[in-house]
């Protein structure tokens, strides 16, 4: 297992080797499918949007629908003019979606095709049926990675969408990042438990863990409809869950629609967490209900329960910066050790901040943005670490060091929990606690001689 | 009720800028108290255009206006007139080296009577992308607020390289980015027949977004009845000449010690020719979407104006 | 006999025929696109004359396609499986990533101390200014870093779409470095926009492997019966089941194409005496450079399926001729098939008479129908995502085919025999002989004459047209992509993933033939499709179902 792999680290200015990061345009896609009787369009080559829609389709294990310019060599010369307004005409009439959602890529960014031009011509040319509309975001693929492409996309529906009409609405918009169904179904929820009313966008639930029930519906029950969208202008505040993927729309929005915003970290863990109910209990002007402080006790206890399993633990994790950032909080805060944290990502004052939260329980700690896992890697072999957390690419790591593994971020393309269960929210802390301490627990099951086998744990 | 909770973003937005995703947004037009003027300049490549751009910045620089100028040409000397000569780092270079950590102050210099220079920059002939330097640097820039209200710019001018060859180099006429052209032109032949192209350029833009044609400038290289070809041409066209720069060897005294030639010698008539072509721009209100003109009817024009005789 | 006649009358089971169908399918488009799509789907008429296919045209902007790039059937399908070279895609982190172990090309490595490459990704990363100023420099100095932390023994580079607009000399970089490091180096121009699919990769590829790797060693190899298996990738480890009856029949494998491959095996592969070709769209044109240099005869062959593996096995043993290796195939086909029969007769009691429909790949559209038949089962409709003509057709209408726009951009190689090595392995009198006894070389003869009059042959099918096929005639399973698969299965039809197999496998030889009979018989017989509907949903007799009590313990 990645036999070619040492303890020795070599300066790499040029070479990237096993990333942990991909492009902008799947990011864009992610974000798109959130949105109601929307169809993402990758305007570029067809391989873009083939690799995009079959990792979704890993990573979801759902119908990933999206459609493309398909650029020929031709195409790529003379423009994408033609091809993106045949594209139109043939989404429109054939697939009837409300909106279409045009993302670039780096073929269509080099050649510097224009897309608002191109959506006008067809516009005139009567190709944009009556009602519907084309939104677009510049996502070239040799710029910033797939977290920036949803955190453009996410903007783009504010430049396009978000109206104020004047009279501010009792609402909440809620930017949920870059996370799973699952975790926006718990946002949702805990939105729900406190009594907050909000608009949540995008909104992948139900429509990419979409029931099955013997009827294929192209645009499945959810996603943020574009009259939510279109409102989001009207509410009274916006929180925007993870820096990176959230910052840029709600900026956005308090530019357009001077809507108020306040930036958080995604509600991963206890303070995480706290800090989310908290500025919706602020924003709402509502009081946190019993129901959801049980819950936040129950993690807490389970936190005390395990705490001799975790204490001093060294974890080596890598993903992304937004997911990274509450996670490492997390672990910090059940007093683990991050011992080394990469991102493929840009990024050098996320990384900053990563050392400060983790100053006291690691000062020591090797935090690399812009990097991939294959330098983690050989860190892990010159620093041993007790458990690895990152997504399904970690494997190879995990088996080459025998290290007990957490499978977290995008992509999980070899478990199913993530379709499932949040991550988010205090229940999500529940789970992941579970996952942790199974990982290590599975490891000494399974290789503690027969004499040191424990009932109970 | 409602409190008025204290928003305050607890981020520093910085990180996010650097990211330097790019966003283009369908720009619903700020009403902003002071409209910034957003003017791009084109022409044959060897016409003149850095040099009247700069002496015309000057110009208007002098009359108390405040203006940015962003050079698309991946020559990046755009600016050198303004800035005395300094060599500049331009945008792309800046983004090569300091990778994600660029702030406005790294890739803008104050020249001749406070105006801002940049320099989008790019690479030697014959490799890379210089058409997606331009996109680049403009998106950069975007990023980077150079555009915002805060900036109070009443101009910001691009001079750009001579044609447009690939979409890149159409970037500054797309919506949002420059809104009037003036093309630099000569009674020769190249000069028009390249404005010509230069127009077909812009009724296509215009045709969907806001893009329009200010008007011609010619630079007199003294060809025989030269102002009464170009009016003629730029009636034809549907414009205006907005004004006839007369050769006059100041222009290369002043650029040989690196200086518009406001900034020279402000007591030439060269610098009053700039002042009247700046007063010029600074009045007009005529723009229009230009209607380019057929290869014979130019040819026809040239005849008539004796050019082939 | 009676199975073959239901089917010809029932060519589409008990659903509207296919003429309906296909019209039903081009109905809702727009009128161009339905003129482009029209071409792209037939009624097979006449089996045995097929008519012309559109095959191997531009996809239709805006259609959800099943296509991908030229890139991904460059590195990702046809060199990426080599696992001992080192890769290395010139672009932004997308292509490196999305073809980093996502398609099943197993493989083994040979000794403890080799590197099996296919664990990593690599690539050059291009950011935003390696655009604007070129990527040249970048790509040589991750060569440089790429040699100097591995030391691998070969290196391949890749480029991607904004390579090529940009106009980085990848080949220039490779020459350099490969003079300045002493190892193989070498590049391909397979930029995504290349093509019209995938197919354009493939012959990107065979190009690249042929002028770079193949007969850099000429080693002799000491084997009686040896050969190449060409086109084999090795899915679900497909090949060295493949390998494993072959041995048993006592022929030698010198070279995998690429499955499983080593790059040693490719540059000493032209010691073959014979080539035979599994997945014909993508390496048909090696088999022809092949025997054009060295006088490697090659043919079409098929182990998918029980009947098209023995079909195989006797092919090759017959082209060598020996009675002992022909008795030997013989003795292995029964000893094999003492495990197959006993499957087969109970699978079938569940499968014989489903229906099946395959959208898939460049040839396993067509090898699959085998194992369906060898099932009792009845294949509809069937298409390929990226073949051409003469992979529906056969090979006799390449002459007609009119060579577009997007072909003309891929070059063919001009090959010449070599002058020391080329060797003709049959006498052309032995091969007469064999010809007249009905044996076919250089051939084949494609998926259309083997499908049933009047079934749907429907090229690269969009989602729309399968959405229809389902409706129309709710096949018993089809086989498809990762794309549709789930598509498939909200509409409570199981969906069998033929690319990468669904994580199993092998389904090639016996053995894999096995596995396969087991899979479809558990996804026909699967209870869960059944599980759809809540029982409320139905009013007749719900009351009852929720009525009963569960059994008492006591």
């Amino acid at each position: 297992m990645l036999e070619g792999t040492t303890a020795e680290i070599r300066e790499r200015k040029a070479l990237r080797v096993n990333p942990a990061k991909t492009c902008q345009p799947i990011g864009a896609m992610y974000a798109s499918l959130g949105i109601h009787k929307c169809m993402p369009h990758s305007h570029g080559s067809q391989g873009c949007c083939a690799y995009h829609r079959s990792h979704l389709t890993r990573h979801h294990k759902e119908p990933i629908v999206a459609t493309t310019s398909s650029f020929t060599e031709g195409a790529s010369v003379f423009g994408g003019l033609a091809n993106l307004k045949t594209a139109l005409e043939n989404i429109f009439t054939i697939y009837e979606p409300d909106i279409v959602s045009v993302h670039t890529t780096c073929l269509s960014e080099v050649i510097g095709d224009d897309i608002p031009t191109i959506v006008k011509k067809s516009e005139e040319a009567g190709i944009i049926p009556e009602g519907k509309m084309v939104i677009h975001a510049n996502t070239p693929s040799f710029v910033g990675s797939h977290v920036t492409g949803f955190s453009v996309q996410c903007a783009a529906f504010v430049n396009y969408l978000a109206e104020s009409n004047g009279a501010k609405k009792n609402v909440i918009n809620i930017f949920p990042g870059w996370v799973e169904p699952a975790d926006m179904r718990e946002l949702k929820r805990i939105a729900e438990l406190l009594g907050v009313e909000y608009i949540l966008a995008p909104d992948t639930s139900d429509v990419l863990d979409s029931a099955l029930d013997g009827e294929y519906k192209m645009y499945p029950d959810g996603g943020t409809t574009v009259s939510q969208l279109k409102a989001m202008g009207d509410s009274l505040a916006t929180l925007a869950l993870g820096p990176m993927a959230s910052a840029l729309a709600a900026e956005k929005l308090t530019k357009k629609c001077k809507v108020d915003h306040s930036i958080l970290e995604l509600p991963i863990g206890i303070s995480a967490t706290d800090a989310f109910v908290n500025a919706l209990r602020i924003a709402g002007d509502v009081t946190v209900p019993r129901e959801l402080e049980k819950e936040r006790g129950r993690l807490v206890d389970m936190v005390s329960d395990m705490s001799q399993y975790l204490h001093r633990k060294k974890v080596a994790i890598f993903g992304d910066p937004d997911h990274l950032t509450p996670m490492i909080k997390f672990l910090v805060e059940v007093g683990m050790q991050p011992a080394v944290v990469v991102t493929g990502t840009k990024g050098k004052k996320w990384a900053q901040n990563i050392r400060e939260i983790c100053s006291e329980a690691n000062p020591e700690v090797e935090v690399v943005p812009f990097s991939d896992i294959h330098y983690l890697h050989q860190w892990i072999k010159a620093n041993p670490v007790d458990l690895l957390m990152g997504n399904t690419y970690g494997k190879y790591v995990a088996k080459s060091e025998n290290l007990p593994f957490v499978r977290f971020g995008f992509p999980i393309l070899d478990r199913v929990g993530h379709r499932a269960f949040p991550l988010l929210g205090y229940a999500g802390g529940l789970r992941l606690i579970e996952k942790i301490t199974d990982a290590f627990f599975d490891k000494r099951d399974r290789e503690d001689p027969d004499h040191e086998i424990e009932l109970v744990l | 009720m409602k409190k008025t909770q204290d928003f305050t973003t607890n981020h520093n937005t910085n990180q996010r800028r650097n990211m330097s995703a790019t966003l283009e947004a369908p720009t619903t037009e700020k009403t902003a108290v002071k409209k910034m003027r957003k003017i791009a300049i084109y022409g044959k490549g060897g016409i003149g255009k850095s040099t009247t751009t700069q002496n015309t910045v000057a110009a208007l620089a002098e009359m108390g206006k405040k203006i940015m100028v962003v050079g698309c040409d991946p020559k990046a000397d755009s600016t050198r007139l303004l800035l005395g000569g300094l060599a500049q780092r331009s945008v792309l270079d800046t983004l090569r080296e300091e990778g994600e950590d660029v702030e406005l102050e790294d890739i803008r210099s104050g020249g001749f009577c406070s105006t801002l220079c940049v320099e989008s920059g790019g690479p030697e002939p014959g490799v890379g992308c210089a058409g997606r330097g331009i996109i680049t640097s403009i998106n950069m820039l975007e990023q980077l607020g150079a555009y915002d209200e805060e900036q109070e710019l009443d101009y910001v001018f691009y001079d750009v390289l001579g044609d447009v060859v690939c979409g890149g180099f159409a970037m500054p006429i797309r919506e949002g980015k420059a809104e009037e052209i003036y093309i630099v032109c000569s009674g020769e032949m190249m000069a028009m027949y390249a404005a010509n192209n230069i127009c077909k350029g812009i009724m296509k833009f215009a045709e969907t977004g806001v893009v329009r044609l200010g008007g011609l400038i010619c630079n007199s290289r003294n060809v025989d009845r030269e102002r009464d070809l170009i009016e003629e041409f730029a009636k034809r066209l549907g414009t205006q000449m907005v004004h006839f720069v007369p050769r006059d060897n100041d222009v290369q005294r002043a650029e040989i010690n690196r200086k518009t030639v406001i900034d020279w010698n402000s007591e030439v008539n060269q610098a009053n020719e700039y002042r009247t072509l700046a007063k010029n721009i600074d009045k007009n209100t005529m723009t229009v979407i230009p209607k380019p003109l057929e290869i014979e009817e130019l040819e026809a024009l040239l005849m008539e104006y004796g050019l082939f005789n | 006999m009676s199975d073959e006649t239901a089917q010809n009358d029932f060519p589409m089971g008990d659903g509207p025929s296919a003429a309906e169908t296909r019209e039903k399918m081009l109905e809702v488009y727009p009128k161009k696109t339905q003129r482009k799509r029209g071409k792209q789907m037939l009624v097979n008429e006449t089996p045995e004359t097929p008519a012309a296919i559109g095959a191997n045209s531009r996809t239709v902007p805006g259609i959800i396609t099943q296509r991908g790039c030229s890139y991904a059937g460059c590195k990702g399908v046809v060199i990426g499986p080599i696992y001992d070279i080192l890769h290395i895609t010139h672009g932004p982190i997308g292509c490196g990533w999305y073809s980093w172990l996502s398609r099943r090309n197993m493989t083994k490595i040979r000794h403890p101390e080799e590197t099996n490459y296919l664990q990593y990704s690599m690539s050059t990363d291009m950011q935003e200014d390696h655009i604007v100023f070129g990527g040249e420099k970048q790509l040589e100095q991750a060569i440089q870093e790429a040699y100097d932390e591995f030391k691998p023994k070969a290196i391949s580079v890749y480029a991607t779409c904004p390579v090529g607009l940009i106009g980085d000399d990848i080949h220039a970089v490779c020459r350099k470095m490969k003079e300045k490091l002493g190892i193989n180096i070498f590049g391909f121009s397979c930029e995504g926009y290349k093509g019209v699919s995938q197919s354009a990769g493939h012959h990107i590829a065979n190009n690249g492997v042929f002028k770079h790797m193949i007969g850099l060693d000429d080693t002799p190899v000491e084997a009686k019966y040896k050969l190449n298996v060409l086109g084999e990738y090795n899915i679900g480890g497909d090949a060295w089941e493949i390998d494993r009856i072959l041995r048993l029949c006592g022929i030698h494998i010198i070279g995998t194409l690429s499955g499983g491959v080593s790059y040693d095996e490719i540059c000493n592969c032209h010691n073959a005496d014979l080539n035979v070709v599994m997945c014909h769209r993508s390496i048909n044109y090696m088999a022809e450079m092949m025997e054009q240099k060295f006088g490697i005869p090659w043919f079409k062959v098929n182990f998918i399926g029980i009947e098209g593996t023995k079909k195989s096995l006797r092919k090759i043993a017959k082209y060598f001729g020996d009675k002992e290796l022909i008795d030997r195939v013989e003795e292995v086909i029964a000893m094999e098939m003492v495990d197959v029969r006993p499957v087969i007769a109970d699978v079938t009691t569940r499968t014989k008479g489903k229906k099946a429909a395959l959208f898939v790949g460049g040839s396993r559209a067509h090898h699959y129908q085998d194992l369906f038949s060898d099932m009792g089962m009845k294949t509809i409709a069937a298409g390929y995502e990226f073949a051409h003509r003469d992979d529906y057709e056969g090979r006799d209408v390449l002459p007609s085919i009119k060579i577009d726009a997007d072909s003309r951009n891929i070059e063919e190689l001009d090959v010449k025999a070599d002058p020391e090595r080329f060797n003709l392995r049959k006498t052309q009198e032995r091969k007469v002989a064999l010809e007249e006894s009905g044996f076919d070389f250089s051939d084949y003869e494609g998926m259309m004459r083997q499908m049933a009059k009047d079934t749907l042959v429907i090229d690269d099918i969009s989602h729309h047209e399968l959405e229809k096929l389902i409706e129309l005639h709710k096949p018993d399973v089809i086989g498809s992509g990762i794309k549709d698969k789930y598509v498939i299965e909200k509409m409570g039809v199981p969906c069998k993933q033929l690319h990468s197999y669904d994580y199993g496998g092998p389904y090639a030889g016996f053995k894999g033939a096995i596995n396969f009979f087991k899979e479809i018989d558990r996804m026909i017989s699967s209870k869960v499709w059944k599980l759809t509907r809540a029982p409320w949903k139905d009013d007749s007799d719900s009351q009852s179902t929720a009525a009963k009590e569960p059994v008492a313990v006591s």
